[in-house]
């Protein structure tokens, strides 16, 4: 499904069709006429034929209407909020995380906590990085305050575990450098508005 | 109209239609800020003069074209003022857009984003787009060694430079001149400044930042814990700033100190020298048994000065039950010098205070390295001297390099002669007309010329020292540790309260270490016996430490709440920074039967009898005021005393021919907590001019071993450019338990022996 479809959501506009319902039988007779009608017809043997169609088209022709998961997962909406990413600058491949330490600050559930200290080469490092996603509520407020589009919801949402806490931390959300091509940019929340470019004012230049 | 009664010195004008009441020589800015009223700054430090160089202060002047820096412009009585409308609104957002041309875009990771004045002015005066522009450059950060300069970051306030001028006194800082090219440039790079931190603490950005703290943690996430600096006698209000120690370890961990930086200073002991918490204490049962049995059998009890009030209280509350005998070398000098000195002047504290020696217009010190004994004592004089151009009479048998840009009389005596100093002081400060006739009679008897004979202070010189404290009032006479252990000790103290007294000076008695003056008050100390000991940060058979090195472990400072007495005669309120788990003294004093549940239940009775007030804990205030008031803790009351002593004829004086070794620690190092701390530098060389290396027969480098009032040393010898004449300076904050058993006179003449390399 398309961002656009799931954006649709214009209920009533639709082509409704109203069914053709019969009125319900008034007299003693009249409802016991329905009944003999409805039991010579043979429309139990109109229902198994349909279930016996698509048993077919899923089995033989390719047309399952479920998946077998957790083998199969249906994609989510870019709006979805599941476990977090830590994304990569796609040119350098170095983390996109500068240590503001703004998602810490703004996690409602206190559940972010981050080190960082000055490196060798006089910038801000993040040493180390943890979230508890026990007790993270996902509210997406973490991916939404960062300025650097570092930190977003990916699409791990299974977050069930055998403790209460349980820890990520820093490498295991960020994109493996080899997987940087695959890496996504992030759709939902926190994420630059689609008319970004129209709302920034330039810095006049003097040269 | 308004009822109140206007002296001469009073003035009345208006702030946007609120009536306010100022003294004349207040500027607008001041009597709009005692009065509540805001008016926006960016380069305006209370403790400094104006320094005028935002005009985000501007105000309009009913009657005056343009407008007026409210900063420097004094009040005028009877003016109308507007602080807030359209065009100064538009002026100020101009202002602070020029502050945004450039500025790197980095609050990100910026030290100082959540309390930078630029971001917070940026957003208050809606500074959403740029209008202005100027060709970037590059402007690469330097490193000074413990702070960082960013000139790309540097809104050009000069906070810094006149903060290091004005209060320091060191000049370091000073300003490059250039248009947009301006920066802030360290004059002395390869040398050491004195480390204070304070051009850092006054950068309204982040230009200069710490470079130990640079990165590790947000403004907002650290805990601020205010308390007072163990480090010295000033006991200067600070700001403990806690946090976890890392994702790791969950313990406090203290990540800087802060203080209040518009009104208050610190030195560099208090800012960085703040990791000396006595860690991993544990309560173990045994041990808490056999403390408790160590007191008991105790004939002595051997203590260091760095306790606070309610400790030397419970340690009272000891000898008055079991009758043990309370030694506290830090003190002991310190206390009887006291008593002789009331024993003259009538009072049982000294009359001065640092306020007013920063405002006093003739300083005169006397028996202390004052710079290193004492750096706020220090900041003080070099604010009357750049405010007031106070003349500052340094007396002292060693020229202080780090003392000259404020010193106007340097006055060298010889070491030993201390009381004939004293005298000659008396003598020429002292109007033989205006006393009563056996001290004029006194005065009268002196050998003046066998007295400038020995002590080598030349009749000129005290001639030009009278001459220039003529016409000036506000004197102060500060005195130091010298004087305390002296073999003449309570002469001089007479003398010092006739001075003060008969001489129309306020008098400093700095007390020797963190609260020598709460223990000489409150403790009633003996002299040094023999017998079991049990030592508390000192030796004995039995050694409570808060250094972590005795039998049982006690809180640091840092750890533990209760309060300090300041050399202003202040009580000042402690707080607990970090976690304690071990046993307190209070813990074994109970053991004891001395009982109370916390130790600053003692806070409430200390001695009335000697200045205290009857004051909880809990109520003691600590915070100051929009016009910079202190008010944390309280003020001594000074007391009556009986003025039963006499002035003592001047002994004959010891004559120090040779090499002489003066004990004194430099270098941001006080005690043994400050050589603990690993973020200041170490100090633990002897040191000594060219002078003292040839009369000694010592060369640079080589070691030598000699020994001072029982103790050791085997130290590196250094020779010093900076110094001249024939005293070297030995630290001794670095020799643990030893280093509080200092009860003998700071000059010494060791046998220095060369030991084999
Ligand atoms: S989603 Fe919400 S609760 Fe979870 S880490 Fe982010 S801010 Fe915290
Ligand atoms: S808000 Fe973004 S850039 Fe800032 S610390 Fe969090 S993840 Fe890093
Ligand atoms: S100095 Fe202030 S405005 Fe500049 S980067 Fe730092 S926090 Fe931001
Ligand atoms: S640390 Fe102190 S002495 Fe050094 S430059 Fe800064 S203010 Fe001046
Ligand atoms: S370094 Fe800081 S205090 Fe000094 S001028 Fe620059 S902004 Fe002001
Ligand atoms: S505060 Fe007055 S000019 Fe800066």
């Amino acid at each position: 499904m398309s961002l656009e479809e799931f954006k649709n959501r214009n209920i009533g506009k639709q082509n409704y069709v109203k069914l053709d319902l019969e009125h319900t039988p008034q007299t003693p007779l009249g409802r016991f006429s329905r009944v003999v009608r409805r039991t010579l017809k043979g429309e139990l043997f109109v229902g198994l034929y349909v279930t016996l169609r698509e048993m077919i088209n899923a089995l033989f022709r390719g047309e399952m209407h479920t998946v077998k998961y957790p083998l199969e997962k249906l994609p989510i909406s870019p709006r979805y909020r599941a476990i977090h990413d830590m994304l990569r600058l796609l040119e350098s491949g170095h983390y996109r995380c500068i240590g503001c330490g703004l998602c810490e600050k703004i996690c409602i559930s206190n559940c972010i906590r981050m080190d960082t200290r000055y490196d060798e080469n006089q910038r801000k490092e993040v040493s180390e990085y943890t979230i508890n996603f026990g007790r993270c509520i996902f509210c997406g407020y973490c991916a939404e305050v960062c300025p650097e589009l570092a930190i977003v919801h990916g699409g791990r949402y299974e977050t069930a575990s055998e403790q209460r806490a349980s820890f990520s931390i820093f490498e295991d959300m960020l994109t493996p450098v080899d997987a940087l091509k695959q890496q996504k940019e992030y759709d939902g929340f926190g994420a630059v508005s689609p008319n970004a470019d129209e709302n920034i004012k330039k810095t006049p230049l003097a040269y | 109209m308004s009822a109140r009664i206007t002296t001469k010195n009073e003035l009345t004008i208006t702030i946007d239609g609120k009536v306010c009441h100022g003294i004349q020589g207040d500027t607008i800015l001041q009597i709009a800020r005692a009065n509540s009223i805001y008016i926006p700054t960016m380069c305006y430090l209370t403790k400094v003069q104006p320094i005028a160089s935002c005009r985000m202060c501007v105000v309009n002047v009913e009657g005056v074209d343009g407008m007026i820096l409210s900063c420097q412009e004094k009040a005028v009585d009877g003016a109308v003022i507007t602080t807030h409308n359209e065009a100064l609104y538009k002026e100020r957002q101009n202002i602070m857009k020029l502050y945004n041309v450039n500025h790197p875009l980095e609050c990100g990771v910026c030290d100082k984003s959540g309390e930078c004045d630029l971001q917070n002015k940026t957003m208050e005066f809606a500074v959403a787009s740029q209008s202005f522009t100027a060709r970037d450059m590059h402007r690469p950060v330097e490193n000074w060694g413990f702070i960082s300069y960013d000139p790309a970051l540097c809104i050009m306030c000069e906070k810094c430079v006149h903060v290091c001028n004005e209060v320091v006194g060191d000049n370091i800082l000073a300003i490059s001149v250039g248009g947009y090219k301006s920066t802030i440039i360290n004059t002395r790079p390869g040398e050491e400044c004195s480390s204070c931190g304070e051009c850092m603490s006054v950068c309204p950005v982040g230009a200069l930042v710490s470079t130990d703290f640079k990165y590790t943690s947000n403004a907002w996430e650290l805990q601020k814990i205010p308390s007072s600096c163990a480090h010295c006698s000033s006991a200067c209000s600070l700001s403990y700033e806690v946090k976890h120690s890392g994702i790791g370890n969950h313990e406090k961990k203290i990540y800087r100190v802060t203080n209040n930086y518009e009104f208050t200073s610190l030195c560099g002991a208090g800012r960085f020298g703040y990791d000396f918490a006595n860690t991993g204490a544990k309560r173990d049962r045994a041990l808490f048994t056999s403390a408790v049995e160590a007191l008991k059998k105790a004939e002595v009890i051997r203590f260091g000065a760095t306790i606070t009030n309610e400790e030397a209280s419970i340690l009272q509350h000891i000898k008055e039950s079991y009758g043990t005998a309370l030694v506290c070398d830090e003190a002991r000098g310190y206390q009887k010098f006291l008593e002789a000195y009331s024993s003259v002047s009538g009072k049982s504290l000294y009359s001065g205070s640092l306020k007013n020696l920063s405002k006093s217009r003739g300083i005169i010190v006397l028996g202390s390295k004052i710079n290193d004994d004492n750096p706020m004592v220090k900041y003080h004089i070099t604010m009357a001297s750049r405010r007031e151009r106070a003349r500052v009479v340094y007396m002292h048998p060693i020229e202080d390099a780090a003392m000259q840009s404020i010193v106007t009389q340097f006055i060298k005596y010889e070491a030993g002669s201390e009381e004939g100093a004293a005298a000659l002081l008396a003598k020429t400060l002292i109007d033989t007309k205006k006393v009563p006739s056996e001290i004029a009679a006194y005065l009268d008897d002196l050998d003046i010329g066998n007295l400038s004979a020995e002590s080598n202070i030349g009749e000129d010189e005290l001639e030009k020292l009278s001459k220039s404290l003529i016409k000036k009032s506000g004197f102060t006479l500060v005195a130091g540790s010298d004087l305390y252990n002296h073999p003449r000790a309570e002469s001089i103290a007479k003398l010092l309260a006739a001075i003060e007294l008969y001489g129309d000076f306020e008098l400093i008695l700095v007390p020797p270490a963190t609260n020598a003056l709460g223990v000489s008050l409150i403790c009633d100390l003996d002299e040094d016996k023999d017998g079991y000991s049990v030592g508390y940060n000192a030796p004995g058979d039995f050694v409570l430490s808060a250094m972590g090195s005795g039998d049982i472990d006690m809180p640091a400072l840092n750890q533990q709440e209760g309060t300090l007495t300041s050399v202003d005669k202040r009580v000042v309120p402690i707080n607990a920074a970090l976690a304690y788990d071990g046993y307190t003294l209070n813990n074994l004093a109970c053991g004891l039967g001395v009982e109370a549940k916390y130790t600053i239940d003692y806070t409430e009775h200390l001695p009335v009898v000697k200045g205290y007030e009857a004051v909880a804990f809990d109520d003691l205030p600590d915070y100051f005021d929009a016009s910079g008031n202190e008010h944390r803790g309280y003020l001594l009351h000074s007391l009556d005393a009986e003025q039963t002593g006499t002035l003592e004829e001047v002994a004959d004086l010891p004559t120090y021919d040779g090499g002489v070794v003066y004990q004194c620690n430099s270098g941001n190092q006080f005690t043994s907590f400050t050589n603990k701390s690993k973020k200041l530098g170490t100090d633990d060389k002897l040191r000594g001019s060219q002078q003292f290396a040839t009369l000694s027969k010592l060369n640079d480098g080589q070691k030598v071993r000699f020994e001072i009032n029982g103790v050791v040393y085997e130290r590196v010898f250094m020779i010093d450019t900076s110094m001249k004449g024939t005293i070297a300076i030995n630290p001794y904050a670095d020799m643990g338990l030893s280093s509080t058993t200092v009860s003998y006179y700071r000059f010494n003449q060791p046998k220095l022996e060369v030991m084999d390399s």
